[in-house]
């Protein structure tokens, strides 16, 4: 029983059940407690992790499938003390509300950063709409999603 | 005063953690030994409980602890206390707690509450105000009359949880008058779910013989008061503390899990958390209630409202809640806008089997202000005037009569009709239209408020030149503690606003407030604020005359110096200053406060209300521009404008945010988010896949402007700037689609199959067959008793 994550580039190994959502296993064993369980369906993003540098909500991932596979989460996307581009970019067009969403918008967004980098304001909305925000009406998050592009 | 601006686009503190995944909400708070609590809910709308037994459950692994209605003896409500914590014999809507259980793990405590016997007798359940408004309908508290009243003056009976009216002037005098066309819309609208993205979670300890309750809420002291209450302790015995909130927008101004954490950290002696499922979350949300509205006015054919008179029902559910609160709401909404020669209205809030309705951003306006706007282009086009025209004609200006009475100070309306028709000939002409699309627009006006009412705060001066706020303000993402209320310390002593370091709200360490919302957060805890820093501002004045031997008026605080009004460079830092004044007579202080100024109403006209008349109004211009496809009956929102009331601006590009955001959230709510409830009393939405929430690719950027310069009593001239943006986005949507379809739009949210119902004429007029023909007879107070002087 047990399997081996990397998270972060740290290796670290779980007893937890193996249809374990990798969420619980991220917040509850690893105190990474960025991605949230909001819907828990998929539907909304907050819990968004990078698998092997793609884009996935790890509530609907059993934990044991992401065994020797590379997690990064939101804690893992910039050096400590720091912001990468996009955070950055979110900061300064004071973007941020609740901030629920946010780890998962910021997954997302790091991943739409390094692949798109020709992405149009249309691409940017699409790419958001597995990530769901209550609090913003969205607008700031594509303008400062353009200003990241802009600053590349 | 100050000598330097709190006007600053200052960004947010909190931003940099919360990007990073660092901020600790409550969903994120783990303690050691922590046990983790489930909620046992009814499965039925209505039924009595015949049996429930916790011992099997007790013996199951992993049991700590279980609590049932005997642990929480109180009643809490507002007006009347008619809501125990578990439901005591009697089961009055589907999801109703039973029984509360705390175990090691998660699954452990689930699967205890599986192991919890319960029998249940069905009972007949009212699950519509139609339903329940019946003369032989079955009562949902057939004991209404044994609650304890803690608001004298609503008239209740059976299934009318409580009645508010307001008369003003001869209303039969008005319709009856020769020269007047009579005018009678019928409006409804679902309920609306928040949404907010961290659920309500709470993680409660008991030491010493206090509870510490540390909960996802907007009312620390709210919760700390009804806790006690339903557990039958000292209020004192509570503590609550309140980590950033992860949304509110409402949803968290009531009480919600805190009580079962509560008592089972008493029961078992360890921390307990207990987070509610998103499934919890979408079927017992304290939604933004149903209503069913009705509306009649008296116009003359020049466009003067003689008389205008209005029923409006709002579904409380099983229990009173908000809504008793918000009865109050609908003379200043509905009532709001217009200049009206004579009005009488009653609201009234129903009880049905159904899940308890709440508080949701603009309570009561929504609904009201798509109502009466809806109505008044109904006035416009029956009188053949101009829908903008008459409007201009009858908003309220500068020592107008509203609906209660009364004075509104300042011509506010107009001119920003004026701000919005200069926004709109600004804009680039609209492209050719031959897509076979519907086109129309709307402009649309609100009245809205700023819920005021107590707030303290306390301000430390620190021997290093920083400033500690303490306050019970809680962070719940609008930014309001973040950034204006730093501000407006930071200008009153003249540092930087980063050196105003914000307490997060814990009960034991600031004094009463009446929590964060209904726009109140910048105008009352502000206040409070401002007061408590312009005293530590005093007391470092008089310290830094005497070190600079000049007068303390000759002075100025700015720049994180205390210098000669003119010499800049001059005097010594606050740092030096502060460090001085805690030498020579101690640390230095401040405290503040603040409630409303208790504008009055006229005498006599009102009945049932909490507040009879608004301290700060707060107005909006809308105007919005739809297409409708016909073939599919999809809206899209094509441009989207606003012109708010903000009085000041502290933080303009903090309120650009929070409208568009309102705005966002309007939208959903008048296309798409649709709550409906079974035929087995249950809500049927469960979750994201059937609750349809505003995708980024659903919104325009919304055009902004805000209005400046009208009168407030808020601090340095403010209103509350977050609640508001929502107030008129469902009217400005509703009208824009009757105009671009022609067809009478008398129901939200306009979803392709309601809108392609409308084109093809299949939608019958509403007919609101519960409210009686004669206004009178919607009244359980008789008129003449209510409103005799």
């Amino acid at each position: 029983m047990g399997f081996n994550l990397t998270v972060n580039g740290d290796r670290l190994s779980s007893a937890a059940e193996p249809a374990t959502p990798l969420v619980d296993v991220l917040r509850e064993e690893m105190h990474l407690t960025g991605a949230k369980p909001v819907c828990r369906e998929g539907f909304c993003g907050a819990c968004m992790v990078l698998v092997d540098g793609e884009p996935t909500p790890s509530c609907l991932l059993p934990a044991a499938l992401a065994d020797g596979r590379e997690i990064q989460t939101v804690e893992g996307l910039a050096p400590l003390g720091q912001l990468n581009r996009i955070q950055a970019a979110l900061e300064v067009s004071d973007a941020v509300q609740c901030g629920m969403c946010f780890p998962g918008m910021v997954v997302s967004l790091t991943h739409l950063l390094t692949t798109r980098p020709d992405a149009t304001s249309d691409d940017i909305r699409a790419a958001l709409t597995g990530n769901i925000c209550r609090c913003t009406g969205y607008e700031r998050i594509v303008e400062a999603t353009l200003l990241a592009l802009a600053t590349a | 005063m100050s000598d330097v601006s709190a006007t600053m686009d200052l960004r947010r503190r909190d931003a940099a953690d919360k990007l990073r995944g660092r901020t600790r909400y409550t969903i994120d708070r783990y303690l050691p030994g922590m046990l983790h609590a489930a909620v046992l809910r009814a499965g039925v709308p209505a039924g009595r409980i015949m049996r429930l037994d916790t011992s099997r459950a007790a013996r199951m692994p992993g049991v700590r602890a279980i609590v049932t209605a005997a642990d929480a003896p109180g009643m809490i409500g507002i007006g009347i206390a008619d809501h125990p914590l578990f439901a005591r014999d009697v089961i009055r809507y589907d999801g109703e707690p039973l029984a509360a259980v705390a175990a090691v793990t998660l699954a452990q405590a689930q699967a205890a509450l599986a192991a919890i016997d319960v029998e249940i007798e069905p009972l007949p359940a009212v699950l519509t105000m139609a339903d329940a408004l019946k003369p032989d309908a079955s009562l949902v508290h057939p004991d209404w009359r044994s609650y304890e009243v803690l608001l004298e003056g609503s008239a209740r009976g059976g299934n009318v949880a409580w009645e508010a009216t307001v008369v003003r002037g001869d209303v039969d005098a008005a319709f009856a008058r020769p020269d007047v066309e009579i005018v009678e819309s019928c409006f409804r609208v679902g309920r609306q779910n928040h949404v907010a993205f961290e659920p309500r979670a709470v993680v409660a300890s008991y030491e010493d013989g206090r509870f510490h309750i540390e909960t996802s809420t907007q009312v620390p002291w709210g919760i700390r008061n009804a806790t006690a209450r339903l557990l039958g302790v000292p209020a004192s015995q509570v503590r609550v503390t309140v980590p950033p909130v992860g949304g509110g927008f409402g949803l968290k101004f009531d009480l919600a899990v805190e009580p079962f954490a509560a008592l089972l950290a008493r029961a078992s002696g360890r921390p307990v958390r207990l987070v509610n499922s998103r499934e919890e979350e979408m079927l017992t949300c304290l939604f933004r209630e149903n209503a069913d509205i009705r509306i009649r006015s008296a116009v003359t054919r020049e466009g003067d409202i003689v008389g205008r008179e209005a029923v409006v029902l709002m579904d409380c559910g099983a229990y009173g809640g908000e809504q008793i609160f918000l009865t109050t709401m609908t003379a200043h909404t509905l009532g709001g806008n217009y200049k009206l020669g004579s009005v009488r209205m009653v609201s009234r809030a129903i009880y049905t089997n159904t899940a308890p309705n709440g508080a949701f951003r603009c309570c009561n306006g929504v609904y009201n202000t798509f109502a009466l706007e809806r109505h008044t282009d109904e006035i416009a086009a029956r009188i053949g005037m101009d829908p903008l025209a008459f409007r201009r004609r009858n908003v309220l200006g500068d020592k107008d009569l509203g609906a209660t009475g009364q004075i509104f100070e300042g011509d506010v309306l107009g001119p920003m009709l004026e701000r919005m028709d200069t926004l709109r000939d600004a804009a680039a002409p609209p492209p050719a239209r031959s897509d076979g699309r519907l086109y129309g627009r709307a402009t649309t006006v609100g009245t809205w408020f700023v819920f005021v009412g107590p707030s303290a705060a306390t301000v430390n001066m620190n021997a290093d030149g920083t400033a500690t706020l303490v306050t019970s303000g809680v962070e719940i993402g609008s930014g309001s503690m973040m950034q204006s209320l730093p501000q407006i310390v930071a200008s009153t002593l003249g540092i930087a606003p980063e050196h105003v370091v914000v307490r997060a709200a814990d009960t034991d360490a600031a004094g009463y407030d009446v929590g964060v919302g209904g726009g109140r957060t910048t105008v009352s805890l502000g206040a409070a604020s401002l007061s408590g820093a312009q005293e530590v501002r005093t007391k470092l004045l008089k310290v830094a005359s005497e070190m600079i031997e000049a007068a303390p008026d000759d002075l100025v605080m700015r720049g994180g110096r205390i210098e000669i009004a003119g010499a800049p460079g001059s005097g010594r830092t606050v740092m030096e200053v502060a460090t001085r004044a805690q030498a020579l007579g101690g640390p230095v202080s401040g405290t503040g406060a603040f409630t409303g100024a208790g504008v009055p109403a006229m005498p006599g006209c009102v009945a049932g209300h909490f507040i009879d008349a608004i301290d700060i109004p707060v107005f909006a211009v809308h105007d919005c521009e739809v297409a409708v496809d016909p073939e599919t009956g999809h809206v899209e929102v094509l441009s989207y404008r606003v012109v708010q009331d903000v009085g000041r601006a502290l933080n303009p590009r903090a309120i650009h945010g929070q409208i568009q955001g309102g705005v966002v959230q309007g939208l959903g709510y008048a296309l798409h988010e649709e709550v409906t409830i079974g035929s087995n009393g249950r809500v049927c939405q469960n979750g994201f896949e059937t609750y349809r929430v505003p995708l980024a690719l659903d919104v325009v950027p919304v055009e902004i402007s805000l209005y400046e310069g009208a009168p407030s009593i808020g601090p340095l001239g403010t209103k509350g700037a977050g609640e508001v943006p929502i107030l008129n986005v469902g009217a400005a949507v509703a009208c824009a689609v009757a105009n671009a379809t022609g067809k009478r739009v008398q129901a939200l949210p306009l979803t392709p199959p309601r809108v392609l119902e409308l084109l093809l004429d299949r939608t019958q007029d509403l007919a609101l067959s519960h409210i009686a023909d004669a206004w009178t007879d919607n009244l359980i107070r008789s008129y003449q008793t209510a409103h005799d002087k």
